[in-house]
């Protein structure tokens, strides 16, 4: 079995899904305010684009061109519903933190784009490691926002609680001088931007 | 014809396989989820009880936004009552459990589950959010409108109004509720 390596890295940085591509943006807005949230989202994204790319490329040759969406929709959105129950029961906290970005993990573009693109066309091994190059691509991305935004907006990191640990990382100066908008919705537009800008001038450097 | 019934066949052993994929993790999740609920519930009473005794849980049939009601009680005399509240929200139905005196004033209260807005209704969750509805109902009436509460509260529940009105017409129902029934009202 020949693997193809450049699948991997190319959706970490190459086309990274959410500075390059640009998909997925509704969640990277709405759910990075803290770290810990930024996390769970990217494990919910990995879990589902995984296991999504890996049965339709599966399916690939069985599921018929003209019902290839509704089919599509019926896998993704059975793989977030277990994905939403799971959390539920068991990591109850950042399911709730999640709320109404985590059924809505179904219509990301990325999970429907890397399907219709890459995964309805190539191997099993090649959409798996499709799979999670975006994944990672897509954690890296989401979670160096909200990194930044949790930063300057509220001066800590929040990670998750273990044992005596609240899981919440105070960051001295920062904590006493938040810069609050970077906690809400424009700072999280205006960040977004900046990044985009900064990558794209990286991508056109490296090209030039 | 033939390729329909084909096409139909295909797509409802996907769905006969997601179901039964669903129906599986349900049956490991539902119990969990449910154990949790209660415990949560149990928390929340115990936190809006104000140290007093918890009673038995009874159910109040044809009055608005209250579900059922648990007498507090003092050494056997009932010092108030917890209600279980439904309240329409901006995301779907939210339930909360409040308690009240024999006067009507609200005492504590705590949001037990909602669909409300990242940012914006969830706020409702958190503590300092039913602070502005303590004691009220009784000498003071409960703020039903932003134009009753002080500025800084104003802007706290600004861009939640739908969410604001929901918990503030449930908690008012329940103090009206709790002055009838302590023979106040």
């Amino acid at each position: 079995m020949k693997m193809n390596w450049n699948e991997l890295t190319k959706g970490i940085f190459k086309e990274n899904p959410v500075f390059i591509i640009v998909l997925g943006l509704c969640p990277v807005l709405g759910v990075s305010t803290q770290v810990s949230n930024a996390i769970g989202m990217s494990a919910g994204v990995l879990f589902v684009l995984l296991f999504s790319n890996l049965l339709i490329s599966a399916l690939r040759n069985f599921i018929p061109d003209s019902i290839h969406i509704p089919a599509y929709i019926v896998i993704i959105a059975s793989l977030v519903t277990i994905t939403e129950m799971v959390m539920h029961a068991f990591v109850p906290a950042v399911y709730s933190a999640l709320g109404v970005y985590l059924p809505l993990i179904v219509v990301n573009c990325i999970i429907l784009g890397r399907a219709e693109a890459f995964a309805a066309r190539n191997t099993v091994v090649d959409s798996i490691l499709d799979a999670i190059g975006m994944s990672i691509g897509f954690a890296l991305g989401l979670t160096l926002i909200a990194l930044i935004r949790e930063l300057f907006g509220s001066g800590t990191i929040t990670l998750f609680a273990i044992g005596g640990f609240d899981g919440v990382i105070r960051i001295p100066w920062f904590y006493n001088n938040p810069i609050r908008v970077m906690s809400l919705a424009p700072g999280a537009l205006l960040l977004m931007g900046y990044l985009k800008a900064f990558f794209d001038w990286k991508g056109a450097r490296k090209e030039g | 014809m033939t390729k329909n019934i084909r096409y139909a066949l295909i797509l409802l052993s996907i769905c006969a396989v997601s179901a039964f994929l669903l129906a599986l993790t349900n049956s490991i999740t539902a119990p969990v989820i449910e154990e949790m609920d209660h415990q949560s519930r149990l928390r929340a009473l115990e936190a809006v009880s104000g140290g007093l005794e918890i009673g038995e849980q009874q159910s109040v049939i044809g009055v608005p936004y209250i579900d059922y009601m648990i007498p507090l009680t003092k050494d056997g005399t009932v010092e108030g009552w917890i209600l279980g509240l439904k309240s329409a929200g901006y995301g779907g139905e939210m339930t909360l459990v409040a308690s009240y005196a024999r006067d009507g004033a609200m005492q504590f209260a705590q949001l037990l589950g909602h669909s409300e807005t990242p940012g914006l209704g969830k706020k409702a969750e958190e503590s300092w959010y039913m602070e502005k509805f303590k004691n009220t109902g009784s000498s003071k009436p409960v703020p039903t409108s932003k134009a009753m509460l002080s500025d800084s509260d104003a802007q706290a529940i600004s861009g939640s109004s739908v969410t604001f009105n929901a918990i503030a017409k449930a908690i008012a129902a329940g103090s009206d509720w709790a002055k009838r029934e302590g023979g106040v009202q």
